[in-house]
């Protein structure tokens, strides 16, 4: 029959969920009253956390977009499948068990950094703006994945008001608690 | 070698197709001739003149008689004894042309934009019996709920919504059978978007109509007011030759450079992380030594071929949409070379809302 088509064979079959995670860094915004908007050293901003062994380049956004305007969101859509495979990746699994229950240095929480960079690099330097927390725990006993959600960007020095919002999602339930009975299990027996 | 000489036809995105992987297909005894891809639907004409289509079929836009969606290419038995010579998609419905000169229909249909006079959906192909050979149509093109059909003459006939103006009607909020949009010039191509609208005249002007918002008919605020009919664009000083219309972006390729205006939020403009949004034609500088050959606008991404044959993409980045990697997907503020082609020549390019397609041949 002419009408058929070929498709090869595919050479990689996906990793099931409780082997890998997602984390998207969505868009960003900051609230017209936050003092971040009149500074005008802050031009333009990424954003990055930090994952047990990655390195920082593979978990900042790739580019530094202008600062957001007032009632504006900047749109990143920079997302990282990390490997968690219980064979290859023993340790980013017991590190987040960690994070699980909250022996992790941010006691549970992945840290998301807003970061201003400087246009002309020789005459200022990049200098965190601001910080967002997710916290994992609600995740895996929810067993619901995180989509799209508004997490609260505070500054270095007043972490009680919030000065803009990080928008961000996170497949990572089905991992979350493939990892904690494994990690429970090991603890009883 | 995994891709035959005679090419294959390269998926990205959510396609529906491989599970949303990556992936690629080929003809066993026939070449891709005409790609494009609605919201969540793809179609392909081949040399054979056969209609292949795979994807959302909410509304029936596949035309193979149900409602289903399908994840591999399907070939539209019933329009076998037609020749299918090319396609257009839009958000939800298909438009094809038969080598008899004849235009079909089928899909969403809730503002007339199947040219049947009424707005009942189909999910099988229907004859608009308003165009018959004498017509001798080039070019089709659809948007959210609107059709295009252009002749060699340079006559534009368009159908479907009005509501923004986005067929060039003043009055009307939406029309059921072809009606000609004219400004006395013949005019050489034409692209629907999802909301706007835009033509090329043979003598090189680039017109726009429709929605007014954020920029993408690219005309200054005074003119905005009269957004229902047909404007030509200033700001752009030499031949335009061709216009792709996106979600809220307008992308032209001139004899000289790429043009790109309206809103750019996620790098669909291609102009660099400073500019989310402008009225104003822009000059994509960052590939003005390269010859493009063809522009194509998804929702919120965009992609052009050189004219050896490679290609670039920028814009929303999710889901892999624009042929960048497997599984790690970030937007694009500029154009960025598609380097998993670069041992292949790119024919077609069509992008969707959230998929791109390729049709691409080994380098020899
Ligand atoms: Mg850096
Ligand atoms: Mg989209």
């Amino acid at each position: 029959d002419s009408d058929e088509i070929v498709t090869p064979v595919s050479q990689k079959c996906p990793k099931a969920d409780s082997e890998k995670m997602c984390i998207e860094i969505v868009s960003l915004a900051f609230y017209p009253e936050a003092e971040v908007m009149c500074d005008e050293n802050v031009e333009q901003v990424y954003v990055e956390y930090r994952f047990y062994d990655l390195p920082l380049s593979e978990t900042e956004t790739p580019v530094s977009l202008r600062k957001p305007r007032a009632g504006e969101e900047i749109y990143f859509h920079f997302s990282k499948v990390i490997d968690l495979d219980p064979v290859e990746q023993k340790e980013r699994r017991q590190f987040l068990f960690t994070m699980l229950i909250g022996e992790d240095p941010e006691q549970g929480h992945l840290k998301f950094t807003v970061v201003s960079d400087p246009i002309e690099e020789e005459k200022k330097e990049c200098q965190e703006v601001g910080y967002a927390y997710l916290e994992l725990w609600p995740m895996l006993v929810s067993g619901r994945d995180i989509l799209e959600q508004d997490l609260d960007i505070v500054g270095p020095e007043d972490q009680a008001t919030p000065i803009g919002k990080l928008k961000v999602s996170l497949q990572a339930a089905a991992a979350l608690q493939a990892i904690y009975k494994e990690m429970t299990e090991d603890l009883c027996s | 070698k995994m891709v035959p000489d005679s090419g294959a036809v390269f998926t990205f995105g959510k396609t529906k197709f491989a599970e949303n992987m990556p992936s690629k297909f080929w003809f066993k005894r026939d070449i891709p001739i005409s790609l494009s891809c609605g919201d969540e639907h793809t179609a392909i004409t081949t040399g054979n003149n056969k209609l292949f289509m795979f994807g959302s079929n909410n509304w029936g836009q596949l035309g193979l008689g149900s409602k289903s969606t399908v994840n591999k290419p399907t070939c539209v038995k019933a329009l076998k004894p037609e020749k299918v010579k090319f396609v257009a998609c839009g958000r939800n419905h298909t438009l094809i042309l038969t080598g008899g000169g004849q235009v079909y229909a089928t899909g969403g249909n809730n503002e007339g934009q199947l040219g049947l006079g009424d707005t009942d959906e189909r999910s099988a192909f229907h004859l608009i019996s308003f165009f018959t050979s004498q017509h001798k149509i080039k070019q089709l093109s659809a948007g959210s709920n609107t059709s295009a059909a252009l002749t060699e003459d340079g006559e534009l006939f368009m159908w479907g919504d009005n509501s923004e103006g986005q067929i060039g009607l003043q009055n009307i909020t939406n029309i059921c059978v072809p009606h000609q949009v004219t400004i006395g010039k013949p005019i050489s191509w034409i692209s629907c978007g999802y909301y706007h609208s835009a033509f090329v005249t043979t003598e090189g002007e680039l017109y726009t109509f429709g929605e007014p918002e954020s920029g993408k008919l690219g005309l200054p605020p005074k003119l905005l007011v009269n957004h229902k009919v047909p404007q030509l664009v200033p700001g752009i000083s030499e031949k335009v030759i061709q216009v792709a219309c996106g979600g809220g972006h307008t992308v032209v390729l001139t004899e000289k450079a790429v043009y790109t205006f309206g809103l750019g939020q996620f790098g669909q403009l291609g102009l660099g992380t400073f500019t989310f949004e402008t009225s104003e034609p822009k000059v994509i500088e960052s590939i003005k030594d390269k010859k493009i050959s063809h522009v194509c606008c998804g929702e919120n991404h965009t992609a052009l071929i050189t004219e050896s044959g490679l290609l670039y993409t920028f814009g929303d980045g999710r889901h892999g949409k624009l042929g960048l990697g497997m599984e790690n997907f970030t937007n694009q503020f500029v154009p960025t070379l598609c380097s998993s082609f670069l041992k292949y020549i790119v024919h077609l390019v069509a992008c969707g809302g959230c998929h791109m397609l390729v049709f691409a041949t080994p380098r020899l």
